[in-house]
């Protein structure tokens, strides 16, 4: 591939990703400020309903010292202008009330290798088992095995995986006892690169692992599926077949080869989508991640660690389809002649 | 292709049914509260009943820790669920669709301007921001709450619904309609759009599920329509009364099944539909 062509390619993406941003950013600050109802105004009613026992309305001195502290004053051109030199080039997105005296970057970065290595290993492994049953699947469409599985993926795709992680809690944690019903770890061993920790890690990762490869699988099954059976119906194939290749090596450089295509790119987008799966699975949990984090901030009505979570969410969607361009053209030939060429 | 050929479809008979029974008993939620717990009764009263009483023939599921008649519950669950939902579902087909049309449609800098904006709402994850709204909205109510749904899910519709306008503008039908003068409003309500209509389907049962799913997420955060019982609100009360640690599988189990079931028959909907109208995808989807 002609280097020159990748970088001019590489670089207007870059430019595309960059305004993606910055619109995607413009429309959640939007969203933000169009909430009706005043977030101190909501914060001292939650206070008083707590037993907080100050004067009766809010004091209008003390929220406009609050209201600086999270950077909702000022009129909302100046707002936008702090908030996108903030969140864009400082990364900074104010002092939490979850945490007083921890910035929501710190917050947010204590969380996010939970999510992420829970979250983004269990969609990995989810799609890779995925594809190739489902391309087994595709492959041997008519034998009665092989629809007795899509009938099954069809049920099971369509569980949330919230629930399919509380019957996996209910059964294996509450009822079998064989995994710990919460946390990321076990509380008596220290964090760090040691045996009990890693054995600990992976004890409690298990169940809300297992919880989102059920379904995922399911998914990925039945979309591999539909993807092989229009493969088989191509020209291409018939021909390769009539030449009398083999055919496990019609099925791996023929059928999941063309297969593979879409769905990395499906891939891609659903490992994007992450922080909003991380959610509910780790609030049942109370695995320490994003999902977590977001939970507590919605109870204390911590108004930056809430926006910073959807900012992050909005953000790993974006550089997930970012990074999918860059390597389109390495294994999309119709990429390299359309775009670059 | 006419709509009697669904009939043909196993997936899309079996859906309709099970869609249609869940229905039913949400239309029939007063008769079959009264007939469960008594006219005179709020369902939702706590202290009436015994607690934690096991399945009988006077109480079908039987009890919660609070005394309340658990079939009932789920019934008046179900009834909101699926009100919010298809509520939601609608508004979004509806934007969605219209969006779609016109881009699709008009296709040129129209389409453009319309499809990098779809796009961007595409992008955000709605649960994040949704329950950041949720949050601090004062009060939330059913149509809000359909409107905040909506709000995230219209692209859905709106991709769909382009993809074929896109593909219908340059049939002949339309040259024909063109030709004979038909102004621009005719062809789309007399040409384009009772062809859409297998594709509204689609978007529809599609909105409603993700509108469902969304509106589940919220709830078991805690946040929600205020006052108002949903199967959602259901399995997180029941969760943070601690009725797994109780051993109360029922009482998690039977919310999370009608849950369920409403997924799986609008889903199977939609393969019905699919297979019956997009011959593209005529028997990939299974038998």
């Amino acid at each position: 591939m002609d280097r020159r062509k990748f970088l001019r390619y590489g670089l207007r993406r870059l430019a595309v990703y960059l305004l993606t941003i910055w619109g995607a950013f413009t429309i959640a600050f939007v969203f933000f400020r169009l909430i009706p109802g005043d977030p101190i105004e909501l914060y001292y009613r939650e206070l008083q309903a707590e037993g907080f026992s100050g004067e009766s309305a809010v004091n209008d001195a003390a929220a406009e010292t609050i209201r600086e502290r999270i950077g909702i004053d000022g009129t909302i051109i100046e707002q936008y202008f702090r908030f996108m030199g903030n969140v864009i080039f400082r990364a900074e997105f104010g002092g939490s009330i979850l945490a007083v005296g921890t910035p929501v970057r710190d917050l947010i970065l204590r969380a996010l290798p939970w999510t992420i290595g829970l979250l983004g290993l269990s969609v990995l492994i989810g799609w890779v088992l995925g594809v190739i049953v489902g391309g087994l699947v595709g492959w041997a469409r008519n034998s009665p095995f092989a629809n007795g599985l899509t009938t099954i993926s069809i049920a099971l795709s369509q569980v949330p995986q919230y629930i399919a992680a509380l019957a996996l809690l209910y059964l294996f944690a509450f009822t079998l006892a064989w995994f710990p019903v919460r946390n990321a770890y076990p509380g008596t061993v220290i964090p760090g690169f040691n045996l009990d920790f890693i054995v600990g890690v992976i004890r409690h990762g298990t169940l809300p692992a297992l919880a989102i490869i059920i379904v995922s699988v399911s998914g990925w099954i039945l979309s591999t599926r539909s993807l092989v059976v229009l493969i088989l119906g191509e020209d291409y194939l018939q021909y390769a077949q009539s030449k009398g290749l083999p055919r496990g090596y019609l099925f791996t450089n023929y059928v999941l080869r063309n297969a593979l295509l879409p769905q990395i790119t499906a891939l891609a987008i659903s490992l994007g989508f992450i922080v909003n799966g991380a959610l509910l699975i780790e609030t049942l949990f109370s695995y320490p991640g994003l999902g977590l984090l977001l939970q507590r901030a919605v109870t204390q009505l911590d108004y930056n660690t809430i926006q910073a979570i959807v900012l992050i969410s909005i953000l790993s969607v974006l550089t997930a389809n970012f990074l999918l361009d860059l390597v389109l053209p390495f294994i999309d030939p119709r990429v390299r002649t359309q775009e670059m060429g | 292709m006419t709509l009697t050929s669904l009939l043909h479809s196993r997936y899309f008979l079996i859906g309709f049914t099970l869609l249609a029974a869940l229905a039913l008993i949400a239309i029939l939620e007063p008769v079959l509260v009264a007939s469960l717990v008594g006219a005179e009764t709020n369902p939702l009263q706590q202290g009436t009943f015994g607690i934690f009483e096991p399945p009988s023939a006077e109480h079908p599921l039987g009890t919660d820790r609070f005394g309340r008649d658990y079939a009932t519950l789920l019934i008046i669950g179900l009834r909101f669920s699926l009100t919010i939902g298809l509520l939601a579902g609608l508004l979004s087909t509806l934007v969605g669709t219209t969006i779609g049309l016109i881009s699709g449609y008009f296709g040129g800098r129209v389409d453009a301007v319309l499809r990098t904006f779809t796009d961007m709402v595409l992008v955000i994850p709605e649960l994040p921001l949704l329950i950041a709204m949720a949050t601090f909205i004062p009060t939330v109510t059913i149509p809000l709450m359909a409107v905040l749904l909506a709000a995230f899910s219209w692209p859905f519709s709106a991709r769909t619904i382009r993809a074929q306008v896109l593909s219908m503008r340059e049939r002949s039908y339309v040259d024909l309609a063109r030709a004979s003068d038909m102004n621009n409003v005719q062809i789309v309500f007399f040409e384009i759009m009772p062809n859409l209509f297998p594709f509204l389907g689609v978007s529809l049962a599609g909105s409603v599920i993700g509108a469902i799913l969304a509106q589940f997420g919220l709830e078991i955060i805690g946040l929600g329509v205020a006052n108002t019982m949903t199967l959602g609100v259901l399995i997180n009360l029941t969760i943070s009364w601690g009725a797994m640690s109780l051993g109360q599988w029922v009482l998690i189990g039977a919310p999370a099944l009608l849950l369920i079931l409403i997924f799986l028959a609008l889903n199977l909907i939609n393969i019905g539909l699919e297979q019956t109208f997009n011959p593209r995808l005529k028997g990939t989807t299974g038998t």
